[in-house]
């Protein structure tokens, strides 16, 4: 009968154990590759750009990371919750579109007068609306993430390109400029929301039984559910979540760029890579905050690095998407050693 | 725990759990009917069934997964309409499922707690050292294992990663816990601490139902056991009054015989010889020869080999040593391209899923995998195609609407029968089978059955693995029994029955127990 599984096809099981070591070793090197291919970086460009490794030069590379850096976390945390297959898990494609509309709703409402306050809340609204919408298509309608965010991304820009019209929409507010502003040693404040918004993440994702919850849905659904987890909602709070980040990185483009521009969409491979990357520096090989913001340096100090060498900004592209490869290649291959 | 016969508070019953005259069916198939399991509180019950007797939906529906068509179930008389999961938890039952939901990426601690995480107090942070801690101490506790704080579930054996799912059910103190095949993938070893473990929480109050195909753990360790045979139970005795034997004898027991018109052939040549292939942690030494006009039968427990050998066959495995000759030459498949350009043919058990496609006619299923047989100067031959088709249909009697019917509207049983069409179009000669019948109704078995004949008639070779070992002993010439990775029996399956080799394959040969 077939509600009867016992001669369905399986692994037998001692096979397992033999292959844990080999999978531990490559594991490791993963790992600890990458701790050390960030530092081979940080050091060879340290030799060849004096500037490099100042206290300036590092808040810069912060500051200009902040924006890519909340939204590599909010992805992140759709990763977390919709497990790290690149196909069928968790994916938001919508964030950089997202980001886009937000800062267009923020610009747009301070030409029309509102406040800081207003702006502020209007955008993150826009942000976490999105993150509704993508919620509903995916685990509602039960569409593939990677297809309901592609299609949302794409309302998403359609709607920004409605609203700005194609064209920069310029934008100056106390809170803006207090964001684009430095501290007194040169260090963007940027810098500090990115810092404090990682830690923030950090506390709630690694640190609280709702963390560990997301990891659990993603990462094994059915034993999720025989924990009795709710596992629509986790999910869907990941999505409203990741759209959140969103809106508050329109924010902080809106004040970086002094106003809402086009062109959000460029963002996507960079935030795409980040969280992609960040995997590699956990312990486990799982999507983690604090990877992500490494990776989001790391993939921060290439582009600065490159730029310090007068190498051709076009490579920083190319070398971006030779990382992905790499590392979803990498896990990929770990993934099927082990299962 | 004392039992004061007369003494007893009147709230508490002798029977924790009474499931009785369950029907239930899927769609034309019905898997239960009319079963009955009525389990003392504490004791160990088994409950033991071959496939397709009905185990595993009625555990199904103690554990609120599936609702019955019919039936009363009464848990701590108490009489229930439904059953959700949640309820179940609610009631003190809890199962150690045969897959192990545990987190590959999660600490052992992690794992245990999952659901119900100690926090530090006066914060919303999870107490990590706390959940390490206490996981420790559990482990140790009831196990006597010692794993390091910072193991995950991946770095664990498969013995372990059982262990962490039993504490996780002990956790919740639980009055009821079920046992579905839990030593399947053991060692004796491991096993033996199961045993131990499981003897300890019956002394400690707690009601165990243990589900097993192993009948000798069931003789060892049950005081009690209900025996299912076409969904219905037909038997429930204690342990002291039957034996492996008895039970392996009520549990294959048939109504229906003469169902298996194997017909007399002339065996032939050799046609598949193998010579001690072998595939560490799979199967070892297995040597066999299969000759032109034979049905060799195979069976097994799950993870006795059997299966792996016959994906092996087909090049879905690779065998680490050994020896295949087909019709005299050595072969070495990688792949399933290479057997089935050698004649192998394969009818999967999953057929579903690896043997038709649903969406396709039965045109297209029976001709696609022999396309260049109808193929003349590039383009397809459709008149030979159809009328090789119309044929194959009215061979094999395949009830369709016609040869454009696509497969889905077809029944199980005739789904199979165009799944070994497929093969018939290629002329293929050896061909493996793999649990053959599974979902199949019991006209459809029989056409299939005579299906198999005939090929071996013809002079092709079958080799049918099957847990339905009447059937196996009706349709096959001989039989290999696979335990544990080897062939540790033949018999002639004129000389045989089915409890002789289902005593075989569940470890515990007559006069001869505690195979390790």
């Amino acid at each position: 009968m077939s509600a009867e599984a016992e001669f369905a096809p399986s692994r037998f099981s001692s096979v397992e154990r033999s292959d844990r070591p080999a999978g531990n070793i490559t594991a490791a090197a993963l790992r600890f590759g990458s701790l050390i291919a960030f530092t081979a970086i940080l050091i060879v460009f340290s030799i060849t750009a004096p500037y490099f490794l100042s206290v300036v030069n590092i808040g810069n590379v912060l500051g200009q990371s902040a924006i890519s850096g909340v939204l590599a976390i909010g992805l992140t945390i759709v990763l977390i919750a919709g497990g790290s297959n690149v196909v069928t898990g968790g994916i938001d494609l919508s964030l950089a579109a997202n980001m886009g509309l937000s800062a267009a709703v923020y610009a747009s409402l301070t030409q029309l007068g509102y406040g800081d306050v207003a702006a502020i809340t209007a955008s993150i609204l826009t942000g976490s609306l999105i993150g509704l919408v993508n919620a509903i298509a995916v685990v509602y309608a039960g569409i593939v993430p990677l297809l309901a965010t592609l299609a949302v991304m794409n309302i998403v820009s359609g709607l920004e390109l409605v609203l700005t019209g194609n064209t920069v929409i310029p934008a100056s507010t106390p809170c803006l400029s207090a964001l684009s502003a430095s501290d007194a040693f040169g260090i963007p404040i940027l810098a500090y929301v990115l810092i404090g918004f990682t830690v923030f993440a950090t506390a709630i994702v690694q640190y609280t039984p709702l963390g560990l919850r997301l990891y659990a849905v993603g990462e094994f659904p059915d034993a999720a559910r025989a924990a009795g987890l709710p596992l629509r909602r986790l999910l869907a709070g990941a999505f409203i979540a990741s759209g959140v980040c969103g809106g508050l990185s329109g924010i902080l483009s809106v004040s970086y760029l002094s106003g809402s521009t086009t062109g959000s969409g460029e963002m996507l491979l960079p935030v795409v890579v980040t969280a992609l990357l960040g995997s590699v520096f956990s312990r486990r090989l799982v999507p983690t905050i604090t990877g992500t913001l490494l990776s989001a340096l790391l993939v921060g100090f290439l582009g600065n690095g490159f730029q310090l060498l007068n190498i051709l900004s076009t490579l920083v592209s190319g070398v971006q998407g030779l990382l992905i490869l790499i590392v979803v290649s990498a896990t990929t291959l770990l993934r099927r050693q082990e299962a | 725990m004392t039992v004061i016969p007369l003494k007893q508070p009147s709230t508490v019953q002798q029977d924790i759990i009474r499931l009785e005259g369950i029907v239930k069916g899927f769609g034309s198939a019905q898997a239960l009917a009319g079963a009955s399991l009525v389990v003392r509180r504490g004791t160990i019950h088994g409950l033991v069934g071959q496939n397709g007797a009905g185990k595993s939906t009625l555990i199904k529906l103690l554990a609120g997964l599936h609702q019955p068509d019919s039936g009363r179930i009464e848990i701590e008389g108490q009489t229930f309409d439904r059953l959700t999961p949640h309820l179940v938890e609610e009631l003190g039952i809890h199962f150690i499922h045969q897959d192990r939901l545990l987190i590959p990426t999660f600490t052992v601690g992690e794992a245990l707690f999952l659901g119900r995480e100690p926090r530090i107090p006066g914060t919303p942070f999870l107490d990590r050292r706390l959940m390490q801690r206490r996981a420790a101490d559990l482990l140790n506790d009831y196990f006597g294992v010692l794993l390091p704080n910072t193991a995950l579930i991946s770095d664990l054996s498969t013995a372990e990663k059982q262990i962490v799912q039993i504490t996780r059910a002990l956790l919740n103190q639980p009055k009821v816990l079920v046992f579905d095949e839990p030593t399947a993938a053991l060692v004796r070893r491991e096993a033996d601490i199961l045993f131990r473990l499981i003897r300890r929480l019956r002394d400690e109050g707690v009601t165990i139902i243990y589900i097993s195909h192993y009948l000798n753990e069931i003789e060892d360790l049950c005081d009690h056991v209900t025996v299912l045979r076409s969904g219905q139970d037909v038997a429930s005795l204690p342990i002291a009054e039957t034996s492996a034997a008895a039970i392996a004898r009520l549990m294959v027991e048939r109504d229906i015989q003469d169902m298996f018109p194997k017909p007399a052939v002339a065996l032939g040549d050799e046609l598949l010889k193998i010579e001690k292939l072998s595939a560490p942690g799979k199967y070892e030494d297995v040597s066999f020869t299969l000759r032109r006009g034979e049905v060799l039968g195979l069976t097994g427990l799950l993870g006795s080999g059997a299966k792996e050998l016959v994906r092996t066959l087909f090049g879905l495995e690779k065998p680490a040593s050994g020896r295949i000759d087909i019709g005299g030459r050595a072969v070495h498949f990688s792949n399933p391209t290479q057997a089935t350009s050698s004649k192998v043919a394969l009818v999967p058990e999953d057929r579903r899923r690896h043997g038709v496609a649903l969406d396709l006619s039965v045109k297209e299923n029976t001709s696609l995998s022999s396309l260049d047989r109808f193929t003349r100067f590039g383009f397809l031959d459709r008149k030979s195609e159809q009328r090789d088709v119309d044929a194959l249909i009215a061979r094999l009697q395949v009830k369709a609407s016609g040869r454009d019917a696509l497969l889905r509207t077809l029944s199980g049983g005739n789904q199979q029968k165009v799944a070994i069409a497929k093969w018939l179009s290629r002329h293929s000669e050896v061909y493996l089978l793999d649990e053959p019948t599974v979902g199949v109704d019991i006209g459809s078995k029989v056409e299939i059955y005579t299906l198999i004949g005939e090929l071996a008639a013809r002079g092709a070779g079958a080799l049918v693995l099957s847990s339905d070992l009447p059937e196996l002993i009706g349709i096959s010439d001989r039989i290999l029994v696979f335990f544990r990775g080897r062939i540790v029996r033949e018999f002639k399956s004129s000389e045989t029955t089915a409890d002789k080799v289902l005593a075989e394959s569940t470890g515990s040969p007559e006069g001869q127990r505690h195979v390790s």
